[in-house]
C-alpha cells in the first residue's frame, strides 16, 4: 500500500505547482484569493503568528508512530514546520487552496522548530528521500517522506537545517511553556524529569467550579479520551491533529483541558511561546498608569459574568482587570470595548491570565477583527454579512423580516459581539467556542443561521422587534431540553435542542466556509465603512468645539475630508515607499521581535477602520496646506525622490514625476513648500505641544485665520506668530521674518482689489502687477523707523538671521550702489537707520513696478547696515505694527482679506490649487533656482542656490528683464504677457533682440559681491505670479547695470536696477 | 397603572441615548420594573424592554431601546433610533461633560432620526444634589426599598454634586423644543412623569402611521435630512427644527 500511494503522489508531484522556489510560490498561491495574501492565508491556516511567512513547501507523506499515513504538504516558515493532509479526494489533485477553503484538514500539525529535538535522514530506499523527526516529547517519532525531485528535497532540508539552528535560542521559552500546560501534567501524572510540579493553572474553574454539571457533561470520560489521544499524538506544542482530535472537540472539551485546547487551536499558544514575558512585562510597565480605557474597564469589572462565583471574588475580578488592562495598553487602538469584559471573563474560567491575554489578542487581531475597534466596523460588517447570508439561505424568513420591519442585527449583534456568551447559557456558549476556536469565525455565522432556521416557523409569526427578541430569548433558555420530546424514538428524544443546533449549524450550513465569509466581508466592507464614516464625520464636526463655529459648515466638512485624506494617503504612501525600499534592497527582513499586535499596512487608511494616528506632524501639515493655499506649494520639486528629473528642470515636471510616483513622498500632489512661516503656523496651531496637529487643532487654527472678521484681529494674529516669547515685542529678526513671510505668501500673487491698484502710489493698472513688494519695502523701512530700542540691549543671536536680512534689506537699497556703499559704511545710529536714504529712496520706492532688480553691495557691508547692527537691538510692539500696516493700503487690504483668502477651503475645483496650475510658476522658480534642492528649503533655498549659480542666474534674470521690458513697451497692460517656453533658443533670441535695452544702462564693473532683488511677474493666466528675492554673494566680477524703465501704463518713471554677473 | 378597558392602544418606539454611566438603564429599569438591579451586565448593543403607559384617552405601549453608552457604540446608534418616535436623551446632573454629549445626541436625532421625533432631555441623578428631597410632585411607584445605589455610580458624594444648573439645561431644552425633566432613577423621582409626558406628546397622526408594512425602511442610515416640525403641535415640541449646531 505504501509503495502504491507513494507512487501516486510521486506522479502527482510532477504536475504539482507547489514545488517551486518560495518567490514563485507566492504568485501561485496569490491567485487563489484577492483579499488575502498567500502569507496571510498560510498563517491563518496554521494559526501562526504574524511574523511567520511561507518559506518552502514540499509534497510529503507523513507516517505516524500510531501507524497512520497521510499525504499532504509540508510547509516551512521561519520558526515552524507545518503539515496539512490533502483531503482524501484530492490526493492526486493539484488544488493549492484546498486547505483554506475546505473544512479542517483531516490531519495536520503546527510544530515549532524549537520543539524538534532531532531530524535524521533515512536511507531506507535509494530513490526515496525521508526524514525522521523526533519531537520534544521523546516518545514521538514522525516519518516524513518527501515526494519531489531530489534537488527540491535537498533545498528544503537545507532551509530546515538553517532555521532549526536559528531557533535554538528559544529553548528556554519552550520549557516554560510546556510546564504551564495542563496536558503535560495530565500525561506525565504530575511528575516530569524536572521534578514534581503542582497542577498548572487551568482557570478560575479549578477553585470556583466549572459551569455546568461535570457528571452530566461526562467530563471524566472525556478526560480519559483526551489523555489517551495526547499520549499517542503528542501534546500541547507537539500535538498532531488527527480526525479524532476534531471529533473530541465537537463533543465538547473537558473543563481542565479546555483553555489549553482553545489556545492550541486558535494559535495563541504560539504567540505565548515567543513572548513568554510580554504579559507580565506589560503589567509592570504600565502599573499605576491611567487611561480612558482603564476607567471604562473599572466600570465593568463588577458586571462581567456576575452570576459566576469566581467573579464575585477579588481574585477573579483582579484577574479580569489585569488581562483587560494589559491588552488595552498593548493595543491602544482598540483599548477596551464593552463585551470584551464578558469574553475575557469567560476565558478566565478555563485558563490562566497569561493564556487569556494572548487568546484575547488573537481574537481581536485575527478571529474577529474590528469587532472591538473604535468604530466597531468589524461588528457592523459581520452583521451585514450575516444579513446577506440569511437572505440567501432563508429567503422567506428574510422577506418576512423586511416586511415586518424587524431589523435582524438588533438581535444578532450581541451574539457575535460577545460570541454567544451572554446569549446562551454558559455551558452551551462554551461548546460553541470550542468549535469557534478550531474552525474560525464562520462558526458564528453557522450557529446564527441555525438558530434562525430552527426557529423559522415561529419567527414567521413575529411582526415586531419585541416579539422577535423574546422568541429567541425563550429558545436559548430551553437549549437543554429535548429537541423531539414527543418522539417515539428514545434516541431521538434524547437529542437536546443544543445538539440539534450543532447538527443544523455544521451539517445544513456546511456550505458556509471561511472563504464565503471572506468574500462576503470584502463585498460589503466598503459600504459599511462609508456609513460609519459619514456618521463619524457628522459627529466629529459637531464636536469640534466653539472655535469651529467661526467657519462655515461646508468649510468644516472640507477641512475634515482634507485632513483625513492627507493623513491616510500619506500614511499609505509612506508605507508603500517603505515597502518598495525593502523590496529594492531585496532584504528579507526576518523580524526577530515578534510583536503580537503587528498590523498589516493595508488594513489602515480609512476612518471607518478606526484611528491609527490622528495627529499630523509637520510634513503632513505641509501637505495639508499645499492643498488649500497656493503659497504653500513648493517652487521647485525636490529631486530626492524623483530620479527621473535628473539635472534638467523640465517645466513640465508634472509629467516627469508620474514615472517615479511611488517613490515620491508627496505622491501625485504638488510638493509643499517648507518655509519658516509654515513652521511658525504649525507651532502656533499645535496648542498641546504634541508636535502634531489634531483635526481640532487644524480647525481652530484655520478658524484663527479665516474666521476673523476684524482686520485688527488678523494683524494681532500675525504679530503673535512672530512674538516668540510672548512679551509683546518683535525684534529685528522678527521684523525681517515677517516681511519675508509676507512676500512668501504673496509670491504667487494675490487678488488686489481694483481700487487699490488705481490709487496705489505707482498708479499701476488694476491687478496687473503686484504692488506688494513696494509695500513690504515700505513696511520694513517704517518698522525700523518706528521701532523702539531695546533698553536692555540684549545681545541677539544673529547668526541665522543674517542671510534673511540680506535679502530683505536689498529691497530698500534702491539707490545707486555708490550711495549705498556710503550709507552702509557709515555707522548710523539706531532709530534712524534710513534717515539718509529715505529721502532719496522715497520717490523711487513709491514707483516700483513689477520688475525690480536691485543690485549692490557685498554682504559684509550689509551686515554693517544700521538697521541690522546687532549692537543696537530694537523691537516693535503690536500698536506699532498695527500702525505701520494700516498706513499702507496694500498691507491693510492684505490683512483685511488677502491673507484669509489665500487659504481656499471651498471644494470649488477651479479655486483649489493643484500641482498642474502651479507648474508654470514652479518652473520659473525652478530655473532660477538652478536645482531642485531649492524646493525643500523654500524661498531661502532658492536664494541660496542663486548665490551658488550666479552666472547662470544673472543671465536668466537679464533675459527676464528683457522679456518684460519688451512686453511693457509693446503692451499697455504689464504682466499680461504670455510666458514663453523657457528653452535656450528662445532666451537667446530675446537677448539678441533686446541688446539695445542694455545700451543705456548704467553699467560698471564692481569686483565685489553682487546683490539682486528681482521681482518677476508671471502670467496672470496661470493664476500665479511670483516674487523672488535674490541675493547672490558671488565672488565673480559683476557688472552693475542700472536702468530706468518707463512703464507705459504709468505716468511716473520707474526705476529698475540690477546688477549681474557677466 | 392597570389596563383600563378597551381604550385605543398603540405602541411607540422609544430610544435612550446618552453618555456612559448617566443612568439610562437605571431609568428604564425604574420605569419598567420599578426596581434597581446591581451589577447588571453592560448593555451590549442595546437592550429591549416594553412597558405600558396609561393615558386617560389611550394606552401607549413603549418599546424601549436602551442603548450602550460607551463612545464607540455610538456608530451603532442609528440602528436603534431608526423609526423611533421618541427619544430620551439622558445626562448626568453631576457631570458637566455629559450635557455636551446629550446636546450632540439631540442634534443627531433632529437631523437623522424620523421627522417629528419627540425628544425629552433628562438630567438624572437628582438624588446626588441637595435638591433631591425638596421637590414634590412625584407620582406613585416611588419605592425606596431599592435605594442601594447603582453599580456603576461609585463616586457618590455627600451634599450637592450638581454641576449643571436647572436653568442652564432648561433654557437649552426650550431653545431646542425638548421636553425637560430632572430625575432620580434611584428614588424614582420624576421617572414616571418623563414617560407620561412623552406619551402625551406623541401626536395622534404618528401613532396611526406606525408599524405599517415596510414603512420607512432605509437600513442603517435612516431618516432624511429634511426635518420638519410638521405634525408636532405640542408647545413643548414646537420648534424642533432649529439649527442649533454647525452641521
Amino acid at each position: 500500500m505504501l509503495s502504491l500511494s507513494s507512487l501516486i503522489s510521486k506522479a502527482s508531484s510532477l504536475i504539482d505547482p507547489n514545488i517551486l522556489p518560495p518567490s514563485l510560490l507566492n504568485q501561485v498561491n496569490g491567485s487563489t484569493n484577492d483579499g488575502q495574501t498567500p502569507a496571510v492565508l498560510f498563517r491563518s491556516n496554521f494559526r501562526l503568528p504574524d511574523s511567520e511567512s511561507p518559506l518552502a513547501v514540499i509534497p510529503c507523506e507523513l507516517s505516524l508512530p500510531t501507524g497512520e499515513h497521510y499525504f499532504g504538504r509540508l510547509h516551512l516558515s521561519e520558526s515552524f514546520l507545518c503539515f496539512s493532509s490533502s483531503a482524501p479526494s484530492s490526493v492526486s489533485g493539484t488544488s493549492s487552496s484546498s486547505s483554506s477553503t475546505a473544512g479542517p484538514p483531516s490531519c495536520g500539525f503546527t510544530l515549532p522548530l524549537v520543539a524538534i529535538r532531532r531530524v535524521e535522514r533515512l536511507h531506507s530506499r535509494s530513490y526515496l528521500f525521508a526524514l525522521a523527526v523526533t519531537t520534544w516529547h521523546n516518545d514521538q517519532k514522525l516519518t516524513l517522506q518527501f515526494n519531489s525531485l531530489r534537488s527540491t528535497c535537498e533545498k528544503f532540508c537545507e532551509a530546515l537545517k538553517k532555521n532549526l539552528r536559528s531557533q535554538m535560542s528559544e529553548m528556554k521559552n519552550l520549557r516554560m511553556l510546556v510546564g504551564s500546560c495542563y496536558s503535560e501534567w495530565l500525561v506525565t501524572g504530575g511528575k516530569s524529569k524536572d521534578g514534581a510540579k503542582e497542577e498548572p493553572d487551568a482557570g478560575l474553574g479549578m477553585v470556583w467550579k466549572y459551569p455546568g454539571d461535570a457528571k452530566k457533561l461526562r467530563d471524566r470520560s472525556k478526560m480519559r479520551l483526551w489523555a489517551e489521544y495526547l499520549r499517542e499524538n503528542g501534546r500541547n506544542i507537539t500535538l498532531i491533529r488527527q480526525p479524532t482530535f476534531h471529533k473530541l472537540i465537537r463533543v465538547g472539551l473537558p473543563n481542565r483541558l479546555r483553555g489549553e485546547v482553545w489556545e492550541l487551536t486558535s494559535g495563541s499558544l504560539y504567540s505565548r511561546l515567543f513572548n513568554p514575558t510580554l504579559y507580565t512585562d506589560t503589567l509592570t510597565e504600565f502599573s499605576g498608569r491611567h487611561s480612558l480605557s482603564i476607567d471604562e474597564i473599572e466600570k465593568d469589572l463588577n458586571r462581567s459574568l456576575p452570576e459566576y462565583p469566581g467573579f464575585q471574588s477579588e481574585e477573579g475580578i483582579g484577574r479580569l482587570r489585569r488581562v483587560l488592562s494589559a491588552y488595552s495598553w498593548r493595543n491602544p487602538d482598540v483599548g477596551y470595548c464593552q463585551a470584551m469584559n464578558i469574553v475575557v471573563a469567560a476565558l478566565l474560567i478555563y485558563m490562566s491570565e497569561t493564556q487569556a491575554f494572548f487568546l484575547l489578542s488573537t481574537l481581536c487581531d485575527r478571529l474577529v477583527p474590528g469587532y472591538y475597534s473604535q468604530t466597531m466596523y468589524g461588528t457592523l460588517l459581520d452583521q451585514r454579512v450575516f444579513e446577506s447570508l440569511v437572505e440567501k439561505t432563508m429567503p422567506i424568513l428574510w422577506e418576512h423580516l423586511v416586511k415586518s420591519d424587524v431589523q435582524l442585527s438588533v438581535v444578532s449583534l450581541p451574539w457575535f459581539l460577545s460570541l454567544f456568551i451572554n446569549s446562551m447559557p454558559l455551558v452551551f456558549a462554551f461548546r460553541v467556542l470550542d468549535v469557534f476556536f478550531l474552525e474560525g469565525p464562520k462558526v458564528l455565522f453557522q450557529v446564527g443561521l441555525a438558530i434562525l432556521r430552527i426557529n423559522g416557523e415561529e419567527l414567521l409569526d413575529v411582526t415586531d422587534d419585541g416579539a422577535f427578541i423574546s422568541c429567541l430569548k425563550n429558545y436559548f433558555l430551553r437549549l437543554d431540553e429535548s429537541a423531539h420530546p414527543r418522539s417515539d424514538n428514545e434516541k431521538l428524544r434524547a437529542v437536546t435542542r443544543f445538539q440539534e443546533l450543532m447538527v443544523v449549524a455544521f451539517r445544513e450550513f456546511s456550505g458556509i466556509t471561511e472563504q464565503t465569509i471572506t468574500d462576503q466581508r470584502t463585498k460589503h466592507k466598503d459600504s459599511v465603512l462609508s456609513s460609519i464614516e459619514s456618521f463619524a464625520k457628522r459627529t466629529t464636526l459637531r464636536n469640534l468645539g466653539p472655535e469651529s463655529k467661526r467657519l462655515a459648515t461646508n468649510d468644516l466638512g472640507y477641512i475634515y475630508d482634507r485632513f483625513y485624506k492627507v493623513l491616510y494617503e500619506r500614511q499609505e504612501r509612506l508605507a508603500a515607499i517603505e515597502l518598495e525600499k525593502e523590496r529594492l534592497n531585496e532584504k528579507k527582513v526576518m523580524s526577530s521581535a515578534r510583536s503580537i499586535s503587528e498590523k498589516s499596512i493595508s488594513e489602515k487608511g480609512r476612518i471607518g477602520l478606526g484611528p491609527s494616528s490622528q495627529l499630523m506632524d509637520y510634513d503632513y501639515f505641509r501637505e495639508f496646506l499645499a492643498g488649500v493655499a497656493k503659497w504653500a506649494i513648493a517652487d521647485s520639486p525636490s529631486q530626492l525622490f524623483s530620479p527621473s528629473l535628473g539635472g534638467s528642470l523640465d517645466p513640465q515636471w508634472g509629467n516627469g514625476r508620474k514615472k517615479s510616483i511611488n517613490l515620491s513622498p508627496w505622491g501625485d500632489n504638488a510638493e509643499p513648500a517648507d518655509h519658516e512661516f509654515m513652521q511658525r503656523l504649525f507651532r502656533r496651531w499645535d496648542t498641546d505641544y504634541r508636535s502634531g496637529l489634531s483635526l481640532q487643532d487644524v480647525v481652530a487654527g484655520l478658524a484663527g485665520i479665516k474666521g476673523k472678521k476684524d482686520i485688527m484681529e488678523s494683524i494681532s494674529y500675525f504679530f503673535e506668530l512672530y512674538d516668540d516669547d510672548g512679551d509683546g515685542r518683535v525684534d529685528r529678526e522678527g521684523i525681517l521674518r515677517i516681511s519675508e513671510a509676507l512676500l512668501f505668501i504673496t509670491r504667487r500673487g494675490w487678488e488686489t482689489p481694483p481700487n487699490i491698484g488705481d490709487q496705489s502710489r505707482n498708479g499701476e493698472g488694476k491687478g496687473g502687477t503686484d504692488p506688494f513688494l513696494g509695500s513690504v519695502s515700505g513696511f520694513i523701512r517704517r518698522c525700523f523707523e518706528y521701532a523702539d530700542p531695546d533698553q536692555q540691549g540684549k545681545q541677539e543671536e544673529v547668526s541665522t538671521g543674517v542671510e534673511g536680512m540680506d535679502e530683505l534689506v536689498d529691497l530698500l537699497d534702491l539707490a545707486s550702489d555708490d550711495e549705498d556703499d556710503e550709507s552702509v559704511k557709515s555707522p548710523v545710529k539706531e532709530k534712524g537707520p534710513f534717515k539718509g536714504k529715505e529721502k532719496e529712496n522715497d520717490e523711487e520706492s513709491k514707483e516700483k513696478t513689477s520688475l525690480e532688480i536691485d543690485a549692490n553691495t557685498r554682504p559684509s557691508a550689509m551686515s554693517a547696515n544700521i538697521a541690522l547692527d546687532p549692537a543696537n537691538p530694537l523691537h516693535i510692539t503690536l500698536p506699532t505694527f498695527r500702525m505701520i500696516v494700516l498706513a499702507d493700503e496694500v498691507l491693510e487690504y492684505f490683512f483685511e482679506t488677502g491673507f484669509a483668502d489665500s487659504i481656499v477651503l471651498s471644494t470649488d475645483g477651479s479655486k483649489t490649487p493643484s500641482g498642474r496650475n502651479m507648474s508654470a510658476g514652479a518652473s520659473a522658480f525652478g530655473n532660477l533656482g538652478g536645482g531642485g534642492i531649492a524646493g525643500a528649503k523654500g524661498l531661502r533655498g532658492v536664494l541660496d542656490n542663486i548665490v551658488n549659480d550666479g552666472m547662470r542666474v544673472a543671465q536668466e534674470v537679464r533675459r527676464r528683464m528683457d522679456e518684460a521690458q519688451k512686453e511693457m513697451e509693446r503692451n499697455a497692460v504689464p504682466g499680461k504677457y504670455k510666458e514663453d517656453e523657457e528653452d535656450e533658443g528662445d532666451a537667446k533670441s530675446i537677448l539678441e533682440g533686446d541688446r539695445e535695452l542694455l545700451k543705456g544702462a548704467e553699467a560698471s564693473v564692481v569686483d565685489e559681491a553682487a546683490k539682486l532683488a528681482i521681482k518677476t511677474g508671471l502670467p496672470e493666466d496661470d493664476g500665479a505670479s511670483g516674487t523672488l528675492l535674490v541675493s547672490p554673494t558671488s565672488s565673480l566680477a559683476t557688472t552693475h547695470v542700472g536702468e530706468e524703465l518707463r512703464t507705459p501704463t504709468t505716468p511716473m518713471p520707474t526705476k529698475v536696477e540690477f546688477e549681474m554677473d557677466k | 397603572m392597570a389596563d383600563g378597558g378597551p381604550k385605543p392602544s398603540s405602541s411607540v418606539k422609544l430610544v435612550l441615548l446618552g453618555e456612559a454611566a448617566v443612568g439610562k438603564s437605571s431609568l428604564v429599569l425604574r420605569f419598567v420594573n420599578d426596581d434597581f438591579q446591581e451589577n447588571r451586565e453592560p448593555t451590549i448593543g442595546a437592550a429591549f424592554l416594553t412597558q405600558k403607559c396609561n393615558l386617560p384617552s389611550r394606552t401607549i405601549k413603549f418599546e424601549i431601546w436602551d442603548t450602550a453608552g460607551q463612545e464607540r457604540f455610538a456608530s451603532l446608534a442609528p440602528m436603534y433610533y431608526r423609526n423611533a418616535q421618541s427619544a430620551l436623551v439622558v445626562y448626568d446632573l453631576t457631570k458637566a461633560s455629559s450635557l455636551a454629549k446629550a446636546k450632540h445626541w439631540v442634534a443627531e436625532l433632529q437631523r437623522q432620526a424620523s421627522p417629528g421625533i419627540v425628544i425629552a432631555l433628562v438630567g438624572n441623578k437628582l438624588d446626588l444634589t441637595n435638591q433631591s428631597t425638596g421637590l414634590e410632585g412625584s407620582m406613585g411607584g416611588l419605592s425606596l426599598s431599592a435605594a442601594a445605589g447603582e453599580g456603576d455610580e461609585e463616586e457618590e458624594e455627600e451634599g450637592d454634586a450638581r454641576q449643571i444648573t436647572t436653568a442652564e439645561a432648561k433654557s437649552y431644552a426650550d431653545e431646542e423644543g425638548l421636553l425637560f425633566f430632572e430625575t432620580s432613577a434611584k428614588t424614582g423621582h420624576n421617572v414616571q412623569e418623563v414617560f407620561t409626558a412623552i406619551a402625551n406628546a406623541i401626536p395622534e397622526s404618528t401613532l396611526k402611521t406606525r408599524g405599517g408594512p415596510g414603512a420607512n425602511r432605509t437600513g442603517n442610515s435612516t431618516g432624511g435630512d429634511t426635518f420638519g416640525s410638521g405634525g408636532v403641535n405640542l408647545s413643548a415640541v414646537g420648534e424642533t427644527n432649529k439649527d442649533g449646531c454647525a452641521c
